[in-house]
């Protein structure tokens, strides 16, 4: 791949020399005419160029291809090499695990044919070999017993976790719903004492213009009563008149 | 001396190099004129030799070379043994199209000491286009000249979807069918 950039390093670099020239030479033309004309030719000659280094860049791919081509049944072959080495080795690994597997089941019953024959001759060391079995199975038995005993007291555990917690989730849930309606209550508690509040205004404000009224009532029906020509008076004349305007209508 | 290799240098923007390579340095220079003095849009540099290799001094300064025209003289037999010595100094990626035989002097046939069926047989064992061509006469020099110019343009990448390996169908004549 280094020619091939090489190569295009180089026609980028004739490239823009090519396009200095073009320019120097369009800008070294007299007339516009010869101006516009130079430019048109020095695009024809860079298209050109630019067709040039085009059809060279492929034939040095091609030389480049050419030469770094592989065999593709060699690469076949290879893969198919690469798939049966890993079957093998797989292969092989199992089989020693197997064989290892074998040794030992082998040599756990020579041993156990060892102490099998040392006990039929029932001499001293027998005895001793009868005795750590007999203690070996008495402690087995006894973790055994242990370890079961072990497992029902984590599964007491286990379930008290489990009702402490269902507990703890019913109280949350309790709480929950007191604060909810708490705080239902202390709502309608606003809107009623607002509501009594107006209820109240509004009661004494009927009291005082029912007394106003009848405060009215009693001044008109004094100046009449006196028989007062009230209508002489402006001052009487207004304060009747005014009397006359119901409260209620302002 | 070093191997002429095709593909080993860069190649410069819009020009070409062309070998010629032969005994007969005369001829050599006609052709050289008459290849000069064609129309064309590209520098050509036109290199000259007696034999390869090439000497190794001056491999720095030389271009890349597009063209290898072997020169043949039928009248004389040493211009083919040279050829011949000269064709085993060469890269053998040359010989995808950038080699012709140029077989000169095919004016005078009964003065030859070379035979048609060796130069023949040349140009098959090498795969590559074999021309014919009398230089002493001015039609035929300036024709030869312009074919090769041609090859030239098409060896050197000049002709765009044109490539130096077309020029197999050169070699095919119409009595092998």
């Amino acid at each position: 791949m280094e020619p091939l950039q090489r190569v295009k390093a180089a026609s980028q670099a004739l490239g823009k020399l090519a396009a200095h020239s073009a320019a120097a030479g369009g800008s070294g033309a007299a007339s516009g005419l010869g101006a516009a004309a130079g430019e048109k030719l020095d695009l024809v000659i860079l298209l050109r160029l630019r067709e040039q280094i085009k059809q060279q860049l492929m034939e040095y791919n091609t030389t480049v291809h050419a030469g770094e081509e592989s065999i593709p049944d060699q690469a076949i072959e290879e893969k198919l090499i690469e798939a049966a080495t890993e079957d093998l080795e797989r292969e092989m690994e199992q089989v020693k695990v197997s064989f290892q597997n074998k040794t030992l089941v082998l040599q756990r019953i020579q041993l156990l044919d060892a102490l099998r024959t040392k006990l039929r001759h029932n001499d001293g060391d027998s005895k001793l070999i009868l005795e750590t079995i007999k203690h070996i199975i008495m402690l087995s038995t006894a973790i055994l017993e242990s370890q079961q005993q072990a497992r029902e007291l984590e599964e007491k555990l286990n379930e008290i976790k489990k009702r402490r917690f269902a507990l703890k989730q019913a109280g949350e849930h309790k709480l929950l719903q007191i604060h909810t309606l708490k705080k239902k209550q202390k709502e309608e508690l606003e809107g009623m004492e607002v509501g009594e509040m107006l209820k109240r205004i509004c009661g004494n404000l009927q009291k005082e213009t029912q007394m106003t009224m009848l405060i009215q009532n009693i001044f008109q029906s004094i100046i009449i009563g006196s028989k007062v020509n009230w209508a002489e008076d402006p001052v009487l004349k207004a304060i009747v008149l005014q009397l006359e305007k119901n409260v209620t209508c302002i | 001396m070093s191997l002429v290799k095709p593909f080993d240098k860069l190649p410069t923007l819009n020009s070409a190099a062309i070998l010629l390579v032969g005994t007969d340095e005369s001829q050599q220079q006609q052709l050289a004129e008459a290849i000069l003095k064609e129309k064309k849009i590209f520098k050509i540099n036109i290199h000259v030799a007696t034999s390869l290799p090439l000497p190794a001094e001056r491999d720095h300064i030389r271009p890349r070379i597009d063209l290898i025209v072997f020169m043949i003289n039928m009248q004389s037999k040493h211009s083919l043994r040279n050829v011949e010595a000269s064709l085993s100094h060469m890269d053998a990626n040359f010989f995808l199209g950038k080699v012709c035989f140029l077989i000169t002097g095919v004016g005078r046939m009964n003065h030859c000491s070379v035979e048609m069926n060796a130069v023949r047989k040349l140009g098959n064992l090498y795969c590559s286009p074999v021309l014919f061509c009398e230089l002493e006469s001015e039609g035929i020099r300036v024709a030869t000249a312009q074919r090769l110019l041609r090859m030239l343009q098409i060896c050197a990448g000049h002709v765009p979807g044109v490539s130096a390996l077309f020029f197999s169908s050169l070699m095919k004549s119409s009595i092998d069918e």
